[in-house]
């Protein structure tokens, strides 16, 4: 077989190769809601809101600083005829946690919140306020223990990844000493 | 083929810019997240445009360098011999493909970093900045090819449009101070030193007089177009994948269009009368950028902070808040100036190599060209 005779077979199989990647891909993108993971609840608590069980799941346990995780909230009864609100306290707490209660976005029939991360670790609770047709119930889950933060020391990741602002740091510094800009005046 | 270069790589940095947008548009407002999502696929795809043009240029400009031909300062700025003098690059594409090839490697950290600490809760995750970086890194080289053919109409097309998206993309990398307790605002102060500085080097490149109101003008129009783009195209992708909206949506404008400075023109404006009385030798470059630097920092810092009430009237900001910002607006806009004029003079280096004129004292006047 010569070179020549298997270019059109290489081509033909580059151009099915490139159309299943292409098409392989477009099909990943398109479909996205299939690729989701599902909220899998790996510990729970159990919290009295007045008259409301609320059960309150975790995605990871125990719970880490700055490891994201779901939480989910699901009274019993299911969430259809309720509303509530929900405020998280302490010290690392992010202020946008705290407000009414929504529904997870890959477990609609509970309410949730959807990869969120404690920036510190330390004591939280978890405050709930529910309105359903048994009137308004508060509950709290008062102890909820956040754990250091998993991987390497915070000032070593920073230092590896302020790689990039080195570079252009370093890019600006030779060409300055270089070049020694301060000599010379623009013609505007 | 410069050109073509250019239009990948500026075409890259859009990309990326619209895609950022669209990503954290998703975020808010839809949620569930996965590798493969459009929005994803359109900042790799940015970066990985920006990184082929580069390769293909850098080997380009080997391949001419090894027959004895040598490529214009056009193409790209200076040729910087690289890796043991193997390669020849012209500085642009250096910088933009080494911006390039840190976004592949930080985006690999990113992975590991999902690994330990789960998917993305912040946008301000220590491999996020460094990607943003790499970014910032990427559009600098952008820059610096545009400037290389600042001669040439596409060359001036090109600056333009990626000064616009550095000043849309460059303040996100302040996002690392979050949270630090620093006295003053680090996203307005990053939002003031980019948009300050990069306007600054921008009139000083296209030296015309209105090219950085122009420049103005080009932001407002991309603001106007990432508003609409964002929200919708967070939305229809959401609507395709037959996920719902996040409930208690209020209605609050798109995020990162909400965030770039709305009145970059009257900033603009503070700039061109510094430069008119720079034209007019009325005080010396240095003094005259340094004050009209000033001025247009002020305008951005707190018309920054009056604009996050005008989207949202529950918002309030103190009196504080806007002295601390107008302060913030002074200095960086002063450090703005003094940087911005030489960065500008770097940038105008490779056209006065071409222009073939020699600058020799310390009283040189360099222009399109250089003259003693």
């Amino acid at each position: 077989v010569t070179a020549s005779a298997r270019r059109p077979w290489r081509r033909r199989l580059a151009a099915a190769v490139s159309l299943g990647l292409l098409t392989g891909s477009g099909a990943v993108v398109a479909s996205p809601a299939n690729a989701y993971e599902l909220v899998g609840v790996v510990h729970t608590e159990n919290v009295a809101a007045g008259p409301y069980d609320l059960t309150v799941g975790f995605s990871v346990w125990p719970v880490r600083a700055m490891q994201s995780l779901d939480i989910t909230f699901s009274p019993e009864g299911g969430i259809a005829d309720k509303t509530g609100t929900l405020a998280v306290v302490g010290v690392g707490a992010d202020p946008d946690l705290t407000g009414p209660l929504a529904r997870h976005p890959r477990k609609l029939e509970v309410w949730g919140l959807d990869v969120i991360a404690i920036s510190a670790p330390g004591t939280y609770s978890l405050d709930f306020v529910i309105d359903g047709e048994e009137g308004r119930g508060a509950g709290s889950l008062p102890e909820l223990t956040v754990l250091a933060q998993p991987g390497p020391p915070l000032a070593l990741s920073w230092a590896v990844c302020a790689l990039p602002f080195v570079a252009l740091v370093a890019l600006i510094g030779v060409a300055w000493g270089r070049v020694r800009p301060s000599r010379y005046r623009l013609d505007l | 083929m410069p050109a073509l270069a250019v239009a990948t790589i500026v075409l890259g940095t859009m990309l990326t810019t619209f895609g950022i947008s669209f990503d954290i548009q998703w975020h808010d407002d839809v949620g569930p997240d996965t590798f493969f999502t459009l929005s994803h696929l359109m900042l790799y795809a940015g970066s990985a445009l920006e990184g082929l043009a580069s390769l293909a240029m850098v080997l380009l400009t080997t391949a001419r360098q090894r027959r004895g031909d040598a490529a214009p300062a056009f193409a790209g700025g200076p040729p910087v011999r690289v890796l043991g003098a193997r390669f020849t690059a012209p500085l642009g594409y250096l910088v933009a493909g080494v911006g390039a090839a840190l976004f592949l490697m930080f985006g690999a950290l990113d992975l590991a970093w999902h690994s330990v600490y789960g998917f993305d809760a912040v946008l301000n995750s220590p491999p996020h900045i460094a990607l943003f970086l790499s970014i910032t890194l990427t559009m600098v080289g952008s820059i610096i090819v545009c400037a290389a053919a600042s001669t040439r109409w596409w060359g001036r097309v090109g600056i333009v449009l990626g000064a616009i998206v550095l000043m849309a993309f460059a303040p996100l990398t302040a996002r690392a101070f979050d949270g630090l307790p620093l006295p003053f605002d680090t996203r307005v102060a990053g939002t003031c030193f980019a948009t300050v500085t990069t306007l600054i080097v921008l009139g000083a490149v296209l030296k015309r007089s209105g090219s950085m109101l122009a420049l103005a003008a080009a932001f407002g129009m991309l603001q106007a177009i990432l508003w609409p783009w964002s929200t919708w195209a967070a939305h229809a992708y959401a609507d395709s994948s037959g996920l719902p909206l996040r409930d208690g949506l209020t209605g609050e404008p798109p995020s990162l269009p909400s965030s770039l400075p709305l009145f970059v023109v009257v900033a603009a404006l503070c700039l061109e009368l510094a430069f008119a009385v720079a034209r007019q030798r009325r005080l010396g470059q240095t003094t005259a950028f340094m004050l009209g630097g000033s001025a247009a920092g002020i305008v951005v810092s707190v018309t920054l902070l009056l604009q996050t009430v005008l989207f949202d009237p529950t918002e309030s900001i103190l009196t504080d808040q806007y002295i601390s910002a107008g302060i913030t607006g002074l200095v960086l806009g002063a450090v703005s100036g003094f940087l911005g004029a030489r960065l500008a003079v770097l940038l105008t280096m490779p056209q006065a190599a071409t222009a073939g004129r020699r600058v020799s004292s310390s009283r040189t006047v360099l222009s399109t060209g250089v003259t003693s």
